[in-house]
């Protein structure tokens, strides 16, 4: 019986394994499909290479600069650094930036300085604007590395086109997906019986008498800030076509083509948190607003974030998430590899955060809740379930309840929209 | 005596002298440098190489730029003017009498905290969710909910000014001490009374002018400091639109590159401002000093009521107390919350108690601590060795020349030189030297760090440790050299011992100074080297409160333990020569 049962496993893992190769396959033949086909021949003997990339990174040191904000980020990274120390003496170190772009204008300081090796960034935490500004100016290593790592084989790209293509901006494979975001709203039951479901609604929702001064946004340029703008100018602008393509150029122009959201704004920031004369630094500020009882919604791209609040005791029970009626903004976020960074164990950090047992550790939403960019199709029966048997937390909705997401607007609208926002609200 | 090796060893120490300045001005030089090129939009890794306006257009065209500057001069103008005042009406009342030992043991613990500490203390008490009023809340307030009021920041950056007074007037009183020990108060005191003129009249008369004509250097460095702080006004001053510093690192941090030349720009802006406001204190004292002439001239004699004179000390003991009473407080909530598991609204105290925050960032704050602990241990000890043997080579050349005068009058404005990196705004010269630093290969090395904490750390220790060094009574020196001994052991067997204690505490003063810089680390290190300032202002942009609060008492802690461990140091080997203190 026991024996039976050993092999039964046994012929499981191993079909499973072809499974995986099979996934693999596919996965080529997308990336093929994505007019990648001079890759193709490199990456026949990919885990071969990827095995002897394992080896050159024995003993070497990763700088890997990521928004250091949050404690419950910044503790699974501790995690990440601790495992790779063990399995394959990298040192991890966590360079901690208040905002990505300051990773940026460092390595545009080394190029100017013509410092082409021995950067001081070797993997960044990184997408949409920070990515395209980095892409643009050729700040990046440019092979497509991030396609022919072993962990990459695990996702689904057709599925979930975000993972090559950032903010509407090819990746190249110049960056590795590592986690999911979508905007998801918190509020407080002890205050708020129905929250507002959509733009409009919440236009009410926050000039009614007992609601004035209990909401708020992160101030642009924060970057859960100025999705919030975009999540509500693609909710009121009426021709959403607009945001597929670039902005364009002429300021002025791309400015009154945002008018409605400029007039939702209008509306509602006289009622808001501090009449609107002060904003939350970020998304982690604005949630411990909502646990001091100062706000009463709060948001984050994280769909795990509240049921994480409540377990670390920030945010009281009473606390649960909704999203808007017609989605919300919906991304990928990646860690790319500057064009002077230093030798080959960034990417074997890459795929070990783009590993099932990493993104299983990640999607856990007592440790961060930052659901995987992986595919359960493509994982094995082991892991997948693994992943179904996530505790997912009271405050988090389900997968069903996500469904609903809005693509990112073209990267190009961010600086329309943090100008239009900073020329108007924070100019005196 | 030969004039040969006297000529060499003079020429010795013009080398030493030089090789100081060169290290301490050349990454200031540098740095400013690096920022005009781009300024005139030569800057050709992205694109920009012609010089032309359009840097200047698009920085004119930030919104929000008169008011982000009117913002940075109010506050840097109004913090400074408060924090002269109440530091020089604290030194009226109570120098010459025991309060002023009192005084400085209950202040100087303020100066060694870092200036993000004391924000962050602030942010913690005063704000609406704040210990202030969640101790009122909700017996006395009726509060269940924190009061939607613009406190921490508020919108006219009066925050920012207070947290800067609870800072820099410990600074101004300790400098001004010691100023205070070097005029002979008690006999221009004494003059004047016997003219008839009340103590705190006569204060104000005779010993301020004196007084505050030594203290330019201080307050100019108080005042450069107060208008290009980022790391304190990141927390307490207005962010719609932030002060011009802030703006400008948001700029040099910004994805979209060009705007790179905006922040050069503003750089050099920055520079403007920090002259516009010396130039302005510069007229309002020289005015002021006028109206005291006038009055000594006209012979009146202003007598205050003796009744009025007391009410008017209590008052300003209050005033000037009040910024670091509200200091401490905020420190002590930084220490409950670093122990504070759970700490809802409005609970006074945490509901649960708990260690959650030093377990799980434990590692990375403690990491951060090792890096302080060293940078501050480095740089003052480097410094401290550098302005020992300045202020020795400076004291030997006077006393071996003839046209000592003369010698003075060239060494007080080579000195001037060293406090350069303290009266140009840091803001202005740091990214270009993170170009050079770069550039050189040299960035994010220890070494790097080092050196650039040097540079700022070495004017402070300059200010602390130069003037017992000036009143070291020669006499002791000769009669030793009378005994026979040598120059070497003249220095280590006598001197040092006696100058001891002012070496020890500008030994520490040198750590607090280190342990504080935001910038400059920021910078220097590449963001590799994460420091406990570096990593409390990323924590105090959101994060858990907690964990920032760990923070803050790690650095309240280690200035604390560096300044003890001086005090014990000097204590034990202070017993014997307990007969020369100075």
């Amino acid at each position: 019986m026991s024996r039976n049962r050993g092999s039964f496993i046994m012929t499981t893992q191993r079909s499973f394994a072809l499974l995986s190769i099979w996934g693999f396959l596919s996965a080529l033949k997308i990336l093929s499909a994505a007019g990648l086909m001079t890759l193709l021949p490199s990456m026949a003997s990919a885990s071969d290479k990827f095995e002897s990339l394992v080896d050159q990174a024995r003993g070497q040191s990763v700088y890997f600069n990521a928004w250091g904000g949050s404690p419950a980020i910044n503790a699974y990274i501790a995690w990440a650094a601790e495992q790779l120390k063990d399995r394959h003496d990298i040192t991890l170190i966590h360079v901690k930036l208040t905002d990505t772009a300051d990773a940026v204008s460092r390595i545009l300081a080394e190029k100017t300085a013509g410092k082409t090796s021995g950067g001081s960034v070797d993997l960044v935490w990184v997408n949409g604007e920070n990515f395209a500004s980095l892409k643009r100016q050729n700040l990046l290593q440019d092979k497509a590395w991030a396609f022919s790592l072993p962990s990459f084989a695990y996702t689904d790209s057709t599925a979930l086109p975000a993972l090559i293509s950032d903010f509407a901006t090819p990746t190249d494979g110049l960056e590795s997906p590592w986690g999911r975001a979508q905007l998801v709203f918190g509020y407080d039951t002890a205050y708020v019986v129905a929250p507002p479901r959509s733009a409009a609604a919440l236009n009410d929702w926050v000039k009614q008498h007992d609601n004035q001064g209990r909401f708020t946004f992160p101030g642009p340029p924060d970057f859960t800030g100025t999705s919030f703008l975009k999540q509500i100018a693609l909710e009121v602008v009426p021709d959403s076509s607009i945001f597929v393509v670039p902005a364009p150029a002429d300021m002025d122009t791309a400015d009154a083509m945002l008018a409605p959201l400029w007039t939702w704004l209008a509306d509602v920031s006289p009622y808001l948190w501090r009449a609107g004369r002060h904003y939350p630094v970020n998304y982690t500020d604005m949630v411990r607003l909502l646990g001091d009882g100062e706000v009463a919604i709060a948001m984050a791209f994280n769909p795990a974030e509240f049921s994480n609040g409540i377990a670390k005791g920030i945010l009281p029970d009473t606390v649960r998430s909704y999203i808007h009626e017609d989605g919300t903004l919906a991304n990928v976020h990646f860690v790319a590899i500057p064009f002077n960074a230093n030798g080959p164990a960034a990417k074997v950090v890459a795929n070990f955060l783009l590993s099932p047992e990493a993104q299983l550790r990640k999607a856990n939403s007592d440790i961060w809740g930052d659901p995987t960019v992986l595919s359960m199709d493509k994982l094995s029966p082991a892991d997948a379930d693994a992943f179904a048997r996530l505790p997912r937390g009271i405050a988090t909705l389900s997968d069903a309840q996500l469904s609903a997401s809005l693509a990112e607007p073209h990267p190009s609208w961010v600086k329309v929209i943090e100008q239009g926002w900073a020329k108007r609200y924070a100019a005196d | 005596m030969s004039g040969q090796p006297h000529t060499a060893r003079n020429a010795s120490r013009v080398v030493g002298a030089v090789a100081i300045l060169l290290l301490l001005l050349a990454p200031v030089l540098a740095g400013l440098v690096g920022a005009v090129l781009p300024a005139t939009g030569w800057f050709p890794p992205l694109g920009g190489d012609t010089v032309s306006f359009s840097p200047l257009r698009a920085f004119l065209a930030e919104p929000g730029l008169v008011t982000s500057l009117s913002l940075s001069i109010f506050t840097a103008l109004m913090a400074t003017a408060l924090s002269y005042g109440l530091a020089m009406g604290l030194l009226a009342v109570l120098v010459g009498t025991g309060g002023a030992a009192l005084l400085t043991r209950l202040i100087s613990p303020l100066l060694a905290v870092p200036h993000i500490t004391i924000a962050v203390g602030f942010l913690f008490l005063l704000q609406p969710s704040g210990w202030l009023i969640r101790l009122l809340s909700p017996w006395a307030t009726g509060l269940e909910r924190p009061p939607n009021l613009n406190l921490v920041p508020d919108e006219a950056g009066w925050m920012l000014v207070i947290g800067l007074v609870a800072k820099e007037v410990p600074f101004l009183v300790l400098m001004g001490l010691s100023v205070a020990s070097q005029i002979d108060v008690r006999r221009l005191l004494d003059g004047a009374r016997s003219l008839g003129r009340g103590p705190l009249v006569s204060w104000c008369l005779v010993v301020q002018p004196q007084l505050g004509r030594r203290l330019i250097l201080p307050v100019m460095i108080v005042l450069v400091f107060s208008v290009s702080v980022v790391d304190m006004a990141v927390v307490l001053a207005p962010s719609t639109p932030a002060p011009l510093a802030v703006r400008i690192l948001v700029w040099f941090r910004d994805p979209d590159l060009m705007r790179q030349f905006v922040a050069a720009v503003g750089a050099l802006a920055q520079m403007g401002l920090a002259l516009i406001c010396c130039g302005i204190w510069a007229i309002t004292s020289a005015v002021w000093a006028r109206l005291i002439c006038h009055i000594c001239r006209s012979g009146k004699r202003l007598r205050t009521q003796p009744l009025l004179a007391r009410a008017g000390r209590f008052w300003l003991l209050g005033l000037a107390v009040l910024p670091c009473a509200l200091a401490a407080l905020g420190l002590t909530s930084s220490l409950i919350w670093a122990f504070a598991d759970i700490w809802r609204f409005p609970d006074g105290l945490p509901s649960r108690w708990g260690v959650q925050a030093w377990m799980t960032t434990g590692d990375g704050l403690l990491r951060a601590a090792v890096n302080s602990l060293y940078l501050g241990l480095a740089s003052a000890f480097v410094s401290v060795f550098a302005a020992v043997l300045w202020l020795e080579s400076a004291s030997l050349r006077t006393a071996t020349r003839q046209n000592a005068a003369g010698d003075r009058q060239m060494r007080l404005r080579v000195e001037g030189l060293i406090y350069l990196p303290l009266l140009i705004p840091q803001a202005a010269f740091l990214f270009g030297l993170q170009v050079l630093l770069i550039w050189l290969g040299v960035d994010g090395m220890f070494l790097t760090l080092l050196w650039v904490h040097v540079v700022f750390v070495f004017p402070y220790i300059m200010l602390s440790l130069g003037p017992s060094w000036r009143r070291f009574d020669t006499g002791f020196t000769e009669l030793a050299a009378n005994l026979g001994a040598g120059p070497w052991r003249r220095f280590y067997a006598v001197k040092l011992p006696i100058l001891l204690i002012p070496v020890l505490t500008a030994f520490a003063v040198g750590f607090a100074v280190s342990q504080a810089l935001y910038l400059p680390t920021i910078f220097a290190s590449n963001g590799r080297v994460a420091t406990l300032t570096t990593e409390a202002v990323i924590l105090a942009s959101g994060a858990g409160r907690q964990t920032l609060g760990a923070a803050s008492v790690l650095q309240m802690a280690l200035p604390f333990f560096v300044f003890m461990a001086a005090d014990l140091i000097g204590l034990a080997r202070f017993r014997r020569f307990s007969w020369f203190r100075v």
